[in-house]
């Protein structure tokens, strides 16, 4: 069984002429135990995606899906209470800039004893202090913080990046997800404390068999750590296959771009040459083109190009393109 | 916390500095004979002016006389009031503690009337509830404080005959002076009619203080609203509200103590303000504290008595102004902490 299913889902931004569709009918499915990478630019939806999924969306944005299931739950029938109920039992999110997302005011301690679920304490209400205390502390242990004395009394300055991840790390395990959407989580840490922040990702998704939501800019990295990956351009799908279909035989021209635009030490590059890209930038949301938008950008765009294409499947690996480089590959 | 504490007491030293040096220097600019301005010794014979300027050291430069004159100010010599010929100092003592008790009322009344009204106004944002409240701080703000105190008479005290118009407590109570906080000698009293003594007192305070705290506490909804709505739109909200936990937990544990901390912060630059509002409120109450004096010793050009006032109200105000700031630290962590680069 799946355990999201996502199916044509946008996400409106109203405004007083007419409506932009910054996520424009996007699909997206995962099955348990999976981590699956969600790639694209800055300013490619990925994170109000993530925000739509967890439902912390502010008002101005409208969502909207054709089918939104989570573990064979119809999730579009339910009120909006009973959909927080489920979601915020099920489903984490850590977010990018982990330092922002404490409470400046509030220490560790505290934030991290008003995560523990309270269906988990046993006992009186005067022992439950004790034991939210002990959970505060079991979670730090789990994330791989040795020193819990010092990090619970401690306020969030007090720490560093990759700390404050942990610790976000740590109020997400709390309710035993089934979940995990990591929104960038190593933006701005160096690459020491990026592996760390990866590397307990993927423990915990062995350990505890823990699907992982992984959103990140960098397809290169996402690879070592991800069973699939879905590729997002400025609000609408791209592509969704297995790592090695994306990265080995991308099917749509602008996977192809972003595999090629990554540089490879392995590879001669001549002195002063030219670094593979594509020409221009990724469309703000008041100049969307119509059809595919990848359209003005894309090397093999024809006129067809100014309708959204059909999503195409071959065996596993969906690609929206009118024109896929299949036949590239033999 | 030592040094930040440490750091606000030299500030306080500098700045009461500089006001000595201000109020030194206008016993020059003030028209009249700069000894008679500094001691207020008008009628002084031509022997007794003579040990007074011994006294003050005026035949050494102006830095013996400034400093002779941070002597008598130190030993509470402020000089003699012009039109009275008491001590300034005794005088202050009289008047400053029914000032205090005006000021931090309000302040209090500002405070929690305000910044709940605030929170809410921005918790119900771009609903009725918000625009309302908006509306209303807008229109408090603007009524001029002596007008609203002479209408806050005649409808509460003439018209209604709820509240009295003027003075402190009824003239048939008679309660000692201790500490000159009037509520609080009531309570100190062994009189057999301290409960109706007590009830007076409130009564009399209650019209001056509406008006006094009416402007700050629309700037203070103002404040909080702002400081509310920024703290809701912040990432650590969002994280809270991923974290599952109730709109209501977010509010009272997280956005509360962060939005409160950005609000008392300005309480403190607030305080000036409201004892200029105090001033002017104590005049039309004929409430008997320093503001109504000083503003009366103006009318009455007694020089000496304008440069003790001044030393004694904007010490108030500064002293009022470390207390919050020290809140402020106890309840910021950041603060607290010394700046470096980053």
């Amino acid at each position: 069984m799946n355990l999201i299913d996502i199916r044509n889902l946008s996400i409106k931004l109203q405004t007083s002429t007419k409506p932009i569709f910054a996520v424009d009918r996007v699909n997206l499915t995962m099955k348990e135990g999976e981590v699956r990478g969600l790639v694209g630019e800055s300013g490619s939806g990925k994170s109000l995606l993530a925000q739509a999924i967890v439902g912390v969306l502010d008002e101005k944005w409208a969502v909207d899906a054709d089918r939104f299931h989570w573990r064979g739950n119809d999730l579009m029938r339910l009120s909006a209470e009973e959909r927080k109920a489920i979601i915020s039992k099920d489903v984490a999110m850590i977010f990018q800039e982990p330092m922002a997302c404490l409470d400046p005011t509030t220490t560790i301690g505290e934030q991290l004893e008003e995560a523990v679920d309270v269906e988990q304490l046993t006992g009186y209400f005067w022992q439950k202090r004790q034991q939210r205390k002990l959970a505060a502390i079991n979670l730090l242990h789990k994330v791989g913080i040795k020193q819990h004395e010092v990090c619970v009394k401690s306020f969030p300055h007090q720490l560093t990046d990759a700390l404050c991840q942990r610790v976000m790390i740590a109020m997400a395990l709390a309710r035993r997800p089934m979940l995990l959407i990591a929104d960038e989580p190593t933006a701005a840490m160096e690459s020491t404390n990026q592996g760390q922040i990866f590397r307990l990702l993927a423990s915990l998704n062995q350990l505890k068999n823990m699907s992982i939501l992984l959103i990140s800019h960098d397809l290169e990295n996402v690879t070592h750590w991800t069973n699939t990956i879905t590729v997002m351009y400025s609000g609408q799908f791209v592509e969704a296959g297995t790592t090695e279909q994306i990265f080995n035989q991308p099917y749509h021209p602008y996977t192809r771009a972003l595999v090629d635009s990554s540089p490879k030490a392995n590879r001669m590059i001549p002195n002063k040459s030219r670094l593979m890209t594509l020409p221009g930038s990724i469309p703000t949301l008041q100049h969307l083109p119509i059809g595919c938008r990848l359209g003005p950008r894309c090397p093999r765009a024809q006129q067809k190009c100014v309708h959204a294409p059909k999503i195409k499947n071959f065996h596993s690996h969906q690609v929206s393109c009118h024109f896929p480089l299949k036949d590239n590959y033999s | 916390m030592l040094i930040f504490t440490l750091r606000r007491f030299s500030l306080f030293f500098f700045t009461l500095l500089l006001l000595t040096m201000l109020s030194f220097s206008l016993s020059f600019l003030f028209p009249g004979e700069q000894l008679i301005n500094l001691t207020g010794q008008i009628s002084a014979s031509p022997e007794q002016l003579a040990i007074l300027a011994d006294e003050y050291q005026q035949q050494s430069g102006l830095l013996g006389q400034y400093v002779s004159y941070l002597k008598h100010l130190f030993q509470g010599d402020m000089g003699y009031s012009m039109t009275s010929h008491l001590p300034i100092s005794t005088e202050v003592l009289n008047r400053l503690p029914a000032t205090v008790e005006l000021a931090s009322v309000a302040l209090l009344v500002a405070m929690f009337v305000g910044i709940p009204v605030g929170f809410c106004a921005a918790i119900y944002h771009r609903k009725a509830a918000d625009n309302l409240i908006l509306t209303i701080a807008m229109i408090g703000y603007s009524i001029p404080v002596f007008w609203l105190g002479i209408l806050a008479i005649l409808v509460f005290s003439i018209q209604l005959g709820w509240f009295p118009s003027s003075g402190q407590i009824s003239l048939l109570f008679e309660i000692k002076h201790i500490t000159g906080l009037q509520l609080i000698d009531i309570l100190l009293s062994d009189s057999p009619y301290k409960w109706q003594a007590f009830q007076d007192a409130t009564r009399h305070l209650i019209l001056p203080v509406i008006v006094v705290a009416l402007a700050p506490a629309t700037i203070f909804m103002r404040l909080a609203r702002s400081a509310m709505l920024e703290v809701l739109d912040t990432h650590y909200i969002k994280a809270a509200k991923a974290k599952g936990l109730t709109f209501s937990q977010i509010i009272y544990r997280h956005a509360m103590r962060n939005a409160i901390i950005k609000v008392i912060r300005d309480i403190g630059l607030q305080f000036a303000n409201l004892i200029t509002i105090a001033m002017v409120t104590e005049v039309i109450f004929s409430w008997p504290g320093i503001g109504s004096w000083l503003i009366e010793s103006i009318y009455q050009r007694d020089y000496t008595a304008i440069q003790g006032g001044l030393i004694v109200l904007s010490s108030f105000i500064f002293i009022v102004h470390i207390i919050i700031d020290l809140v402020y630290a106890a309840l910021n962590p950041l603060a607290r902490e010394p700046r470096h680069g980053t």
